[in-house]
């Protein structure tokens, strides 16, 4: 019992980097999703074939392997494209992998409003970037809370991917101590934190959904 | 000066043809009602009017300018593209589904585009939407949002988001056919005041007493083309063609 509460700092270090890679990812990937989504729902060829090949490559390829080959590969293909922090190739991976998902919950969020509105803004001489700023994109916000709120809890998850690249993480920790102390039952106590992190997480969105059903 | 002259407008969806050559004019400060059973194109008629279906072939005229012509399904010639915006912003749009923003307030909906589409100064912009707003009879709404209201009040609402642009022209399609029938008056009469005012109205609907009322003229549609047209006493009293007779014998 005495070991568990050696444990709990080292994890929740852990933790604490789960939380803030995920939270920073998502934040940044969100805003990228917009325009991928956007992107590939334009009629210009030129916007939408590069935002279409995008969201297939990153959703197409495991995202150990897209954190492995931004940290360790690009740099062979050339030096300058080295990221020396590992914490920030996790970031970049992390954010742009996101993104592709999230790409994807927007577009048919854009997709399931009603034909009507876009007519409207239409008849009424908007442009389009009128009409997405102040009409699709704010209705498009409430629909796509669910499952924005379920790739962040996904991501906490992922985010223990990035001990191939020698970051630590709340399951790094975990393994470590399981190893160096030959011992599973410090498993316990981090799946115990893991599923704190999601509840509250959980009740956050649930709040932001609440807030946002406001017509 | 004809607002807006079309002639042999042709819709084709895919292999439906939808329209096969629609001729009508209509005049500054006409009502026009449209009338004819469902399918008959109606709808789609009215949307080429303000491009939001492209013709197959045909001229739309503006103002007496050539708008559009196409052949084909390709545009032969068109309005340059600023002065075709400057057309478009003189054609009101009324909806079946009113089509109000839900996340903006009554009010918002109406000083919306005018304010960022027209530029004009927000405290003019929200004055004048107060102004349509009193006069659709909705005054005291104009801080709700659209999901609080009944059908009935949502249309009157657009119909004043669509007069806060100043049209020359309002393009109703089936304005109250989503309507309960106890709502139908209250925009019935928003319309009628309208076209007392002198403003240039097509219609699309199924209200014959409105036509009645109101319409200058009195457009049958079917098969994709004009079957009939003439006053409403014409029209509802003597109406010419066995479709057009058969269509109001079985509605009136």
């Amino acid at each position: 019992m005495q070991k568990v509460l050696l444990w709990i700092p080292q994890l929740l270090g852990g933790a604490r980097n789960t939380i803030i890679i995920t939270i920073i990812s998502v934040g940044i990937g969100i805003v990228l999703s917009l325009f991928l989504a956007l992107g590939k729902m334009s009629k210009h060829k030129l916007i939408s074939k590069p935002c279409s090949a995008y969201i297939f490559f990153f959703r197409g390829t495991p995202l150990l392997m897209q954190i492995y080959f931004i940290y360790y590969g690009l740099p062979q293909i050339n030096p300058a494209l080295t990221i020396k922090s590992a914490f920030n190739a996790a970031l970049l991976a992390f954010t742009l992998n996101t993104a592709a998902y999230l790409a994807e919950d927007i577009r048919a969020g854009v997709q399931s409003i009603d034909a009507g509105q876009f007519e409207a803004a239409r008849t009424l001489g908007m442009s389009y970037w009128q009409m997405m700023r102040l009409v699709i994109i704010p209705q498009t916000i409430r629909r796509v809370i669910p499952p924005v709120g379920n790739e962040f809890i996904m991501a906490l998850k992922d985010v223990s991917l990035v001990s191939i690249i020698g970051l630590s993480d709340l399951t790094k920790v975990t393994r470590q101590i399981s190893s160096s102390q030959a011992t599973a039952m410090v498993y316990i106590p981090a799946m115990i934190i893991y599923l704190i992190i999601t509840a509250v997480f959980t009740a956050i969105f649930r709040q932001v959904e609440k807030k946002n059903s406001a017509y | 000066m004809s607002i807006i002259r079309t002639e042999n407008l042709c819709k084709n969806f895919g292999e439906l043809h939808v329209l096969k050559g629609v001729n009508l004019t209509v005049e500054k400060g006409e009502v026009v009602v449209i009338i004819g059973a469902s399918g008959g194109g109606k709808s789609t008629f009215l949307r080429s009017l303000n491009n939001l279906e492209t013709i197959t072939a045909g001229s739309i005229y503006f103002e007496d300018k050539l708008f559009v012509r196409a052949e084909n399904g390709k545009v032969l010639e068109e309005m340059p593209k600023k002065e075709k915006k400057e057309a478009l912003l003189k054609m009101g749009m009324v909806f079946q589904r009113f089509n109000l923003f839900p996340n903006m307030t009554v009010k918002d909906n109406v000083m919306s585009a005018p304010v960022h589409v027209k530029k004009i100064p927000k405290a003019q912009a929200e004055e004048t939407a107060m102004e349509l707003l009193k006069r659709v009879g909705l005054a005291d709404k104009a801080d709700e949002y659209p999901s609080r209201l009944s059908g009935g009040q949502q249309q009157r609402v657009a119909i004043a988001r669509s007069l806060a642009m100043s049209p020359d022209i309002m393009l109703f399609d089936e304005p109250t056919s989503a309507l309960d029938p106890e709502l139908v008056g209250e925009v019935l009469n928003v319309m009628k005041g309208l076209a007392k005012d002198g403003m240039t109205m097509i219609c699309v609907t199924h209200e014959m007493g409105f036509a009645r009322e109101v319409a200058d003229k009195v457009v049958f549609m079917g098969e994709g083309k004009i079957l009939e047209e003439g006053a409403p006493d014409e029209i509802f009293n003597h109406p010419k063609t066995k479709q057009a007779q058969q269509f109001l014998g079985s509605i009136l």
